[in-house]
């Protein structure tokens, strides 16, 4: 057997009165991909810091090669590359300055400036599929070259030990294909890759061994063949597969029309989209990244007006945030740092926020006590594990800090839900949460869109899926012809249904967008 | 706007056609401060400036809105000590004097940086702290303007060489800042700057980046401490204070991000050319008794101006969203 890469034994270690960790132990080996699972808040996270000497236990032993990294400095040193699920980029900063950030020693320069211009757009034309020019500002990018400039900054190191954190979640289908290419040959070279992740259908593809994580504790280890979802579900949490999801076998009433689009375009060459949404219905938007459905879930919300045509409710049309608001339309999105969470602020004010308007007193006093009341609905309907309200929002895990978002909009009793990939970085316990709750929000005379980077979120759960290709919608399939293929057809343009082996074998229409 | 500028000067669009402007202006209106001897003249009495406005710079790319305000009296500080302290231990040959007020320079700073680096103060209280520490200090060592510089020193004060020990002193500085551009703490500290979590975690030893950045700050006020000791040819212990808010202004005009990440030492030094400029212009007006201030909110005035300009140049974005 080849040799232990990184062994942790027996973690522990807490944020205030928040157990992180109690009891994580992991055993990974040159040339094996391992994948860390858990819930949210199961301490999968904390775990890969540890390893990445970010975070420094309170008890237990980290090593890697035999030695114990203690900061950052030190287990780069050790041969550690960590992909954070929050994006470590310089914004203000050229492409190529991002992506070999870290890489000279503080006296030694190892790549002269015009190598690493060289370097950046051979490496980047190979992962991203198109080229980028490396001056560009990183600013300028979009999410998915900005998640493989720090993805290529990693892999620039020559990792021995290489830790993802949740980084495919800005990668489309045919984009995490690649990466799971370089993953394969990175362990074929003899790296230990790390894989953090609550995609269970990506790691069941790709993963040698994986550890599983409950309340900050390992509950189990699985190798090659026993990784199945089944197993990998049951040991993660009590929860149990498709079956919980929301929809409810009885057809659904469906109402009135509640929100409608009509010679929409998402941009200036693309075909008209022709929408209706009515009450008592979920609708699916999917499309690989870049075909239009971000745009068409924007004009929606009245965020951003469309290149043509208009969006319609009762109240009248959709222009902008005000008529939204009157329209009874909220938004969530699933990019929670720049569209969802105020950082700064605490639990009780993310979730208030939107409702101080309604609950407020004369003279624009705020009313506590009906914001803590509503809050306190909220967490136990949605079951957000929290500590104080009045803690800030970031001490808690991504997946909770959706949930508070979900919560903001549920309180504002609206009439239609748009979610834009709010799953993004949530684990299935959650998910399956909000489904129930979606599905009871429609249920009882609301409409949900709800656009989703990941199609098998669709089954046994939305009426219709609207496919967008190319800029508006391709196809839209309805809830008793879903299947994957069928939908993965759509997303590549064709309307039959082919052989799909893996999406990577498909020709790939051009869709990445390069920088500016 | 400007896509034809590559994006690493375009911080400097703003500052150079300020300077294109103020210049045409004061050659208009004082013809004779551009003789050789007007210049030399000018040189020396700008010197101070333009180096407290390039020791600024270094702290204020390092980020964590670093201005460092108490750059003028720490100028002072050296000043008056030069005066006081230098001949009681007996220091007056050229090399003892520029190797005092650099050190002193560098431990002054060094004293800021471990309060910033190890005690977590945030730099705008530690600078505000230091500003008025160093007031009080420079008061209790000299109480009024005083002493003599050494003679090889005073004697700069006449001023009528262009090519003088001010000018080369300058260059100087440029040269040496210009090295540093080349090395890794440079771009460690650009990094830093920009978003220290991101230096941080891949890696970057942030302590070392944000210490350079006071050190190359304690040798520019050394430097600049030695010119304006040449300058007055004593000790002053508040002439230096009215630097700090000159030398922030010329910083902002010179396109230096106080929010970190970006700037450079030559928009720097334009935006103190540029405020030198200001006051020769007004200086051929006659406002009487009112001049001082009239000098005051014209350098507010052009400061905003600059700000606004910046916007439609793209080295600012106005953030709206």
């Amino acid at each position: 057997m080849s040799s232990v890469a990184v062994e942790i034994v027996d973690i522990h270690k807490s944020f205030g009165k928040t157990r992180a960790l109690r009891g994580a132990s992991l055993l990974a080996r040159a040339g094996e991909i391992h994948a860390i699972v858990g819930e949210n808040g199961s301490g999968k996270s904390t775990l890969a810091k540890i390893a990445s000497g970010i975070i420094l236990p309170d008890a237990g032993t980290v090593s890697v090669f035999g030695a114990t990294p203690r900061t950052p400095v030190a287990a780069i040193a050790a041969g550690v590359a960590t992909i954070y699920q929050e994006m470590m980029l310089a914004e203000e900063l050229s492409v190529w300055e991002n992506l070999f950030a870290g890489s000279d020693s503080t006296w030694r320069r190892r790549r002269s400036n015009t190598q690493k211009r060289a370097e950046t757009h051979e490496v980047l034309s190979r992962l991203a599929a198109c080229p980028i020019d490396p001056d560009a500002r990183v600013a300028d990018l979009t999410l998915s070259v900005k998640q493989w400039v720090v993805i290529a900054r990693a892999l620039v190191q020559k990792p021995r030990v290489l830790i993802f954190d949740e980084s495919s979640a800005a990668l489309d289908l045919e984009a995490t294909s690649r990466l799971h290419e370089e993953m394969r040959a990175l362990r074929d070279g003899g790296t230990a890759v790390l894989i953090v992740t609550h995609r269970i259908a990506e790691l069941v593809k790709i993963a040698d061994v994986a550890t599983v994580l409950r309340d900050g504790e390992t509950v189990g280890r699985l190798e090659r063949a026993e990784i199945t979802e089944g197993n990998i579900l049951r040991l993660m949490s009590a929860a149990s597969g498709h079956s919980a999801r929301g929809r409810s076998a009885a057809a659904t009433a469906v109402g009135a029309e509640v929100l409608s689009a009509r010679g929409l375009q998402t941009r200036a060459s693309a075909p008209t989209v022709e929408f209706g949404l009515r009450a008592g219905q979920i609708v699916g938007l999917a499309g690989l990244e870049g075909a239009g459905q971000v745009e068409f879930i924007a004009a929606l919300a009245g965020i951003a007006a469309p290149v043509g045509g208009h969006v319609e409710a009762p109240s009248g049309q959709v222009d902008g945030l005000r008529a939204a608001e009157a329209a009874g339309i909220v938004y969530v999105s699933g990019d929670r740092k720049r569209e969802g969470i105020f950082p700064n602020l605490s639990i009780l004010e993310n979730f208030g926020m939107a409702i101080y308007p309604r609950s407020g007193r004369l003279f624009g006093l705020l009313n506590g006590a009906a914001t803590s009341a509503a809050f306190a609905r909220e967490v136990d309907r949605l079951a957000i594990k929290s500590g104080q309200p009045g803690d800030r929002i970031t001490t808690l895990s991504g997946g909770n800090q959706q949930k508070v978002l979900i919560a903001r909009a549920f309180a504002l009793s609206p009439k239609v839900i748009l979610l834009n990939d709010p799953t993004r970085g949530v684990d299935i316990g959650t998910k399956q949460a909000l489904w129930r709750q979606l599905r009871a929000f429609a249920d009882a005379g609301g409409a949900v869109v709800y656009l989703s980077t990941e199609i098998e979120e669709f089954f046994n759960f939305v009426d219709r899926a609207c496919v967008f290709f190319d800029g508006s919608i391709f196809a839209e399939v309805a809830a008793t012809d879903l299947s994957e293929d069928r939908l993965l057809a759509a997303m590549f343009g064709q309307s039959a249904a082919p052989t799909f082996g893996d999406a990577a074998l498909s020709p790939k229409p051009a869709q990445m967008e390069g920088a500016a | 706007m400007f896509t034809s500028v590559p994006a690493s000067l375009r911080h400097l669009i703003v500052p150079a056609a300020l300077v294109a402007v103020l210049l045409a202006v004061a050659i208009l209106r004082a013809p004779l401060t551009f003789s050789p001897v007007g210049l030399a003249g000018a040189v020396l009495v700008a010197a101070p400036l333009i180096l407290a406005a390039m020791a600024l710079t270094p702290i204020a790319m390092a980020g964590r809105g670093g201005v460092d305000l108490s750059v003028g009296p720490a100028i002072g500080f050296v000043n008056v000590t030069i005066v006081v302290w230098l001949p009681a231990l007996g220091i007056s040959s050229p090399f003892g004097v520029f190797a005092y007020a650099i050190i002193m320079g560098i431990l002054w700073q060094g004293f800021l940086a471990a309060l910033i680096i190890w005690l977590r103060i945030a730099p705008i209280i530690a600078a505000l702290a230091g500003y008025m520490i160093l007031q009080g200090v420079n008061l209790v060592i000299l109480p009024r303007p005083g002493g003599i510089a050494p003679e090889w020193l005073a004697s700069w004060s006449f001023g009528n060489d262009l090519f003088g020990p001010v000018l080369w002193i300058l260059l100087g500085a440029c040269v040496f800042w210009g090295f540093f551009t080349r090395t890794v703490l440079f771009d460690h500290l650009r990094l830093l700057g920009a978003d220290e979590r991101t230096a941080y975690t891949v890696g970057i030893d942030i302590v070392t980046a944000r210490l350079a950045a006071h050190v190359m700050a304690g040798v520019f006020i050394g430097l600049a401490a030695v010119c304006l000791t040449g300058m007055i040819g004593s000790g002053d212990p508040t002439q230096g204070n009215t630097l700090t808010l000159q030398a922030v202004t010329a910083l902002v005009l010179g396109g230096t991000s106080l929010a970190g990440g970006r700037g450079g030492i030559t928009g720097s030094i334009l935006g103190a050319v540029a405020m030198w400029l200001v006051f020769v212009v007004l200086s051929s007006f006659n406002f009487g008794a009112v001049s001082g201030f009239m000098t005051q909110m014209v350098f507010g005035l052009i400061l905003t101006a600059s700000l606004l300009l910046s916007v439609f140049t793209g080295r600012a974005r106005v953030r709206t969203a």
